[in-house]
């Protein structure tokens, strides 16, 4: 019965850490890469890159670095 | 011709590593010799000059390799406009194109492009740049002049 309930405290202390450390915000982006294939010399193009907030509390985008 | 590969980097509150986003692409200096198709003209430019509405633009893609080529778009600003590409091209042969704007672009300036892949081996894509600039009317800037002028 002891051995038991020692196992539940164990499961239960697992869970909650995995939790705690799941918490907080987490960026997805599903189509991460995108090819534009053949483009003209010094013409301008545009993608969309869709950003999904996936944790659970607010993402926010502290900055953006040009590579 | 030349391979460029670009990954901007993204920093947000989850911490690090940064995510990153990548886009690449085959820069071409002849883009009017490329294979397997051609595209004329490879730049479309929808740019307002005068008062009649220019929401229409038709191109031509030629098919220069020896199989039959089915064009399917895979990347397009469709806030901006819809594209019609041919169904599919026979070796030799062209296919007419139309890029039509959205009612809600006419009177916007933009900078966008599409992309569509082919079926040949290697899929090659091409993109195709869009630009949309509005200019006053050439009859709006020649009335004004004339207006406050003296008549003889």
């Amino acid at each position: 019965m002891r051995k038991s309930i020692t196992t539940i405290i164990i499961a239960l202390s697992l869970l909650f850490l995995f939790s705690t450390v799941m918490a907080g915000p987490n960026l997805a982006i599903p189509e991460p890469s995108f090819d534009f294939g053949y483009v003209p010399q010094h013409a301008k193009i545009s993608h969309v890159f869709w950003l999904h907030s996936t944790g659970d509390s607010t993402l926010v985008i502290t900055k953006v670095t040009p590579g | 011709m030349r391979k460029v590969t670009k990954a901007p980097k993204i920093k947000t509150n989850e911490g690090p590593p940064d995510k990153k986003v990548t886009v690449m692409c085959n820069v071409v200096d002849r883009p009017d010799a490329t294979y397997p198709v051609t595209i004329k003209p490879y730049k479309l430019d929808l740019t307002q000059f005068g008062s009649k509405v220019r929401n229409m633009v038709t191109f031509r893609i030629t098919n220069v390799s020896d199989k039959t080529l089915t064009p399917e778009m895979v990347a397009i600003a469709d806030r901006y406009f819809k594209v019609d590409l041919p169904e599919s091209i026979e070796p030799g042969e062209s296919g007419e194109a139309r890029l039509k704007l959205n009612e809600s672009a006419l009177d916007q300036e933009f900078e966008k492009s599409f992309t569509f892949e082919l079926n040949d081996p290697v899929k090659s894509r091409f993109t195709v740049p869009v630009k949309r600039k509005l200019r006053p009317s050439i009859q709006q800037e020649i009335s004004s002049d004339t207006q406050g002028g003296s008549s003889d």
